[in-house]
């Protein structure tokens, strides 16, 4: 069976096998249909939908190009998401800590005066939504790749290395005062 | 409505805290809330508490929404309450494992206080 562009012979799956599971059960393929996956507004509507519906705000995309080099001085928290199955990768998400403060403070109506164990927790759940949101985006993905749960690391001065990434999509977005990058790697496509 | 004990299973307590919310919000002004991290907790705290309602995320460490479903099915814990699930799996094939659980809704993550109202006011008031 052909379902846009996606080859798919209806095996069927259970969320209890995992991302292994979900690998070995994988019989069609993704690749021919790469320009659906790593269409820029699939990532720019999932962010949309998240901020809108879960902290009230409004996100606009920002043109200049994110760097991937926090600066050295400034603490950051940054959320990251696996995604296995279908597609290898990576959901990331990246802020400052005003900001993660202040996504925190809008998704639960507290205020923060520090990185504590709500905002990590907080940033996490928005990058585990925009991985969600974006992988049904494209219902192959949506019914075909598994999400880790949420890893969050904070610091300063450390930067994420991917090495030769099948495509990449990197964004910029900010709302009120507030700005963040959004990243999607993907290692591979079934 | 007379007073709703309500279960939340998520992993995160910002979630159960805005899930909570959105039940406030849809009029559930009576709500008791019991919490859980994971399935596995659900379990306990059913073991010893009566509820009238449970919304369970699916993705959780130590035992996943999918297989607290089935516990509270095997065990037959909390019979005939409503379960829902709330999370950011959204394919055909995951409403259909949770329903095959025993899901009476589903709610995707990212949601709206309208949408937990409409789906966890229809099935309060059929239970």
């Amino acid at each position: 069976m052909l379902l846009n562009g996606v080859r798919w012979d209806g095996t069927s799956r259970s969320m209890d096998q995992g991302i292994s599971g979900l690998e070995r059960a994988m019989t069609f393929s993704l690749k021919e249909s790469v320009h659906l996956v790593s269409d820029p507004a699939n990532l720019d509507g999932s962010v949309d939908e998240v901020f809108r519906l879960m902290l009230g705000v409004n996100c606009l995309r920002q043109s200049k190009e994110p760097s991937s080099h926090a600066k050295a001085e400034e603490e950051s928290v940054t959320a990251v998401v696996g995604f296995g199955g279908a597609l290898s990768g990576a959901c990331v998400f990246r802020c400052d800590a005003r900001t993660a403060m202040s996504v925190a403070a809008h998704m639960t109506g507290m205020e923060f005066q520090e990185i504590d164990d709500t905002v990590k927790d907080g940033i996490g759940e928005i990058c585990n939504m925009l991985a969600g949101a974006w992988k049904g985006k494209v219902p192959e993905l949506a019914a075909n790749c598994g999400l880790s749960v949420p890893a969050v690391i904070t610091g300063r001065d450390y930067n994420l290395h991917v090495q030769s990434p099948q495509f990449q999509l990197h964004h910029r977005y900010s709302f009120i005062d507030a700005h963040f990058d959004v990243t999607i790697v993907c290692d591979s496509l079934q | 409505m007379n007073e709703v004990r309500t279960l939340i299973v998520d992993d995160s307590s910002v979630m159960r805290k805005i899930v909570e919310r959105a039940l406030r919000q849809a009029g559930l002004d009576s709500l008791v809330v019991l919490e859980a991290n994971n399935g596995a907790e659900g379990l306990d705290l059913l073991r010893s508490k009566q509820v009238d309602l449970i919304l369970s995320d699916i993705n959780m460490p130590s035992m996943d929404g999918l297989e607290f479903l089935r516990q509270i099915q095997a065990q037959k814990l909390a019979q005939n309450v409503p379960v829902v699930m709330i999370t950011t799996e959204s394919s055909e094939e995951h409403v259909k494992q949770a329903i095959q659980a025993g899901a009476k809704g589903y709610i995707r993550k990212p949601f709206t206080a309208e949408q937990v109202k409409e789906r966890v006011l229809s099935l309060l008031t059929t239970a």
